[in-house]
């Protein structure tokens, strides 16, 4: 039987090395004669005309998608990686857990059915078959938010919500203490706590999509299923200082935390994890030109730019959150790995970065990038200034490998209107860590100090997060952290296009009202030397910086 | 206190509503259960026609302000003897209260407490009844409606301050000030609009089970929003429902007890 993925090319992980001049169109100078380039400004898009010799890093179009998913999944999970197929671990009578990626990922969510609905029908028609029956779903949302039902049938698809909900199908809960139980510390001290079920069981199958390369691996399981306790050694200031880059799980000490976890997790359960990758099709026919390079646009592609800027710009607030979020990206399946975390997480480390990465030749001075309306943590919900700050300086930031896209001390502009706007249902504890806690410091290791323990052991966040649908109380705390490498690589932020000026100041950064004037900010300190370089998104792109 | 990170944490109180916040029961079930079981069934029979026909008044007074409620509410009780009020007061938590907390409610308020905040019930409903139920979930801390007795009747009036509206508020600013609190430390929970004030109050609002105009209200100011009768709530009832039974069987051991004011009313 042909591996039905074998057309691709396989790359493995240290071998992905660029040819000269490989993915070149991708970065594009431009001219005085270059047409204005589209930037994600929150819930709408800028057309913005970028100095002569600005640099543009376009990400790599799409990888032609598996023609048949449902038997590269079949396939995987017969031809596992470093471990027996599926079917052979299986008994009747023994007890499974099946934990599932929650809707935080792929962004925007994709289009039906989902690979989680395909890979999870296989997977519990094969457990079906050999007489299993103990089988438990729990989607690994860590301190995320609980999803709603509508989200979680989103996921799962109709057959198993029917089937397992909400009896044998339930959010993970952190605060559970009942439902915990520590396997154990790493050399390092670390205390990696698990959901008991996960760990009494005799499989535990970890369900996954990696979106980008910070996904998968131990972090799934060491993560997604593991409470305040466990993530705090990992989801702090000093640790995610000295993670460069996100994106770069080798020189992550946030991914060497989570493995260290991992590999205890994995000595006391029996893990069988399922990767997924998908590729760059985030826009359908309608918006494909989101895809292109502005310069090539033909005359159909600006009328459709029109067409959908001036309907953003023209419905309500809610109207537009709304229709931007129910939207579905048709992203198609790239590669499906089974059996061991390491060894299948090597290969889906790959596919991902044949996807995303394009070669940078050095950094620049000056680094442009737009904050879209989404992120990982406002699933149809509000993106606040905390998760502006946490995509901005955190994701975008760290969207390389090798060397940060602009030079240490260099300077950011990060394009997003940022208004004093949260969710009280999903955000309250960031209501807060806005308010108060930014107000006393934007140092993260003060905020940590002071603020951490309060934040963490909340009882109204607490009861929020577990019974309604609220992120965890340390949840802000931690998405302020995560753009502690970038706060402390750049010398300076400017917030362009920001409409309440508080609002930058209270993050420590500069407004401007426009991009113009944030970049004649950015200059008037660096000369008209500098090199300015836009990360063109979406969709997505991760530069190896030489 | 000390937290684990060294930091000694600042002295604060949590403030709650009961009627609607803690307990699914309002002002109206509480009067109705003492008339229902005051007296011959004949009086009682009065009393509840009464009551019945004071609803549009009482209706009306809920409109205009909650403190007119309290007001004309409690008045019924007049000529009622302090001591059978006090006893009915027991029997109704006893009966009927302990059955309707809401599990979660419980939960939050012992979490509170662990976390170093002083529980406050502070609420319209009388201290008759709100105070068995203060003692049950351990909360020595109550501002509820007192009603002015003579010759140990009640006389139908209310002693000042009124638990309602700016009045909550007032007093929370008082206690706090008695106490050495800074409000902006302090947490306060309440289900109604009529609760804005208290709630406008503390630096840590949270809106209950709110009414429409509170939970829109909430929105708007960006407070945090706790449902305790929403479904995910009510199935953690299930896991807890050990956490009110054993509230009872405190309860009930406290009642075999014979001392104090319920030996004296045997």
């Amino acid at each position: 039987m042909a591996r039905p993925e074998s057309k691709l090319r396989e790359l493995k992980p240290d071998e992905l090395r660029h040819e000269p001049g490989a993915r070149s169109d991708l970065v594009v100078t431009l001219t005085r004669r270059s047409e204005p380039r589209l930037i994600p400004y929150g819930e709408e898009f800028l057309l913005e005309k970028l100095p002569a010799g600005t640099r543009v890093i376009y990400p790599p179009p799409p990888i032609e998608p598996l023609a048949d998913p449902d038997s590269a999944i079949r396939y995987a999970l017969l031809h596992p990686e470093n471990a027996d197929p599926l079917f052979a671990q299986l008994e009747p009578n023994m007890r499974v857990t099946i934990a599932i990626d929650d809707l935080s990922l792929p962004l925007p969510q994709m289009r039906r059915p989902d690979i989680r609905e395909r890979a999870l029908n296989i997977v519990l028609q094969t457990l079906a078959d050999y007489g299993v029956d103990d089988v438990h779903l729990i989607i690994a949302t860590s301190l995320h938010r609980r999803m709603t039902e509508a989200e979680i049938r989103r996921v799962v698809g109709e057959r198993a919500f029917r089937q397992f909900w909400p009896e044998r199908l339930y959010n993970f809960d952190a605060e559970d203490r009942a439902a915990l139980t520590m396997l154990g510390k790493t050399d390092h001290g670390e205390e990696v706590w698990l959901s008991k079920r996960a760990a009494d069981s005799d499989l535990l199958i970890y369900l996954n999509i990696n979106l980008v390369p910070m996904d998968g691996g131990h972090k799934s399981v060491a993560v997604g299923l593991a409470p305040y306790r466990s993530l705090r050694h990992h989801h702090n200031a000093a640790t995610l200082r000295d993670s460069h880059s996100y994106m770069d799980p080798r020189r992550s000490a946030l991914h060497h935390s989570a493995d260290r976890m991992g590999k205890i997790v994995n000595r006391n359960v029996n893990i069988f994890t399922i990767e997924t990758a998908i590729n760059n099709r985030m826009y359908g026919s309608l918006l494909d030109f989101m895809h292109k390079n502005e310069d090539d646009f033909s005359d159909w592609d600006r009328t459709r730019l029109r067409g959908f800027r001036w309907t953003l710009k023209n419905l309500s607030n809610e109207l537009r959150r709304e229709a931007l979020h129910r939207y579905a990206a048709p992203y198609g399946m790239t590669g499906v790995w089974a059996g061991e975390t390491e060894a299948v997480h090597k290969r889906a480390l790959a596919r991902v970065f044949q996807q995303y990465a394009v070669p940078v030749k050095g950094q620049a001075d000056i680094l442009i990038v737009g904050v879209p309306y989404i992120c990982p943590y406002n699933v149809n919900s509000i993106m606040n200034p905390i998760l502006v700050q946490c995509t901005g300086l955190g994701y975008l930031f760290n969207m390389y490998r090798s060397k940060p896209l602009v030079r240490a001390g260099g300077t950011m502009i990060i394009c997003h209107p940022l208004r004093d706007e949260f969710h009280p249902e999903h955000h309250p504890s960031y209501i807060e860590f806005f308010h108060r806690c930014l107000a006393e410091t934007t140092d993260g290791a003060e905020l940590e100090k002071k603020f951490e323990h309060e934040l963490a052991h909340n009882p109204t966040y607490i009861h929020m997060y577990r019974y309604g649908h609220a992120y965890h109380g340390v949840h802000p705390l931690y998405m302020w952290h995560w753009g502690e490498p970038g706060r402390q690589h750049v010398g300076r932020i400017i917030a362009a296009g920001c409409e309440e000026p508080l609002v930058a100041e209270r993050l420590g950064w500069e407004p401007a009202e426009t991009l113009d004037e944030a970049i004649a900010m950015a200059t008037s300190d660096l000369g008209r030397s500098a090199t300015i370089t836009y990360l063109h998104l979406p969709p997505l792109v991760i530069a190896d910086v030489e | 206190m000390k937290r684990r990170n060294g930091t000694r944490a600042r002295k604060s109180a949590a403030f709650y509503d009961l009627d609607g916040t803690l307990a699914s029961l309002n002002l109206l079930h509480s009067t109705a259960f003492i008339l229902a079981n005051l007296g011959e069934w004949s009086a009682r029979a009065g009393y509840l026609l009464s009551l019945a026909a004071s609803l549009p008044r009482l209706y009306l007074a809920e409109k205009q302000d909650r403190r007119l409620l309290n007001v004309a509410m409690l008045a019924i009780f007049k000529g009622v003897s302090r001591d059978r009020l006090l006893a009915l007061g027991e029997e109704y938590c006893e009966r009927v209260l302990m059955r309707h907390l809401y599990p979660p409610a419980v939960e939050l308020l012992d979490a509170n407490r662990a976390a170093g905040m002083h529980p406050v019930l502070v609420t319209g409903s009388p201290d008759f009844v709100a105070e068995p139920l203060a003692r049950r979930l351990r909360v020595t801390t109550v501002a509820a409606n007192r009603l002015v007795f003579r010759r140990d009747r009640a006389t139908g009036r209310l002693h000042e301050p009124i638990m309602a509206g700016s009045e909550k508020a007032a007093w929370c600013a008082q206690y706090a000030q008695a106490n050495g609190l800074n409000l902006r430390d302090c947490w306060g929970y309440a289900d109604s609009i009529h609760d804005l004030d208290f709630l406008a109050a503390l630096g840590h609002p949270v809106a209950v089970n709110p009414d429409r105009k509170l939970a829109q209200t909430a929105m708007s100011r960006r407070w945090p929003i706790v449902r305790f009768d929403g479904p995910a709530a009510a199935g953690s009832a299930t896991s807890r429902g050990t956490k009110l039974d054993e509230l009872d069987e405190v309860a009930r051991l406290r009642e075999r007890r014979p001392s104090g004011r319920a030996a004296a009313l045997k």
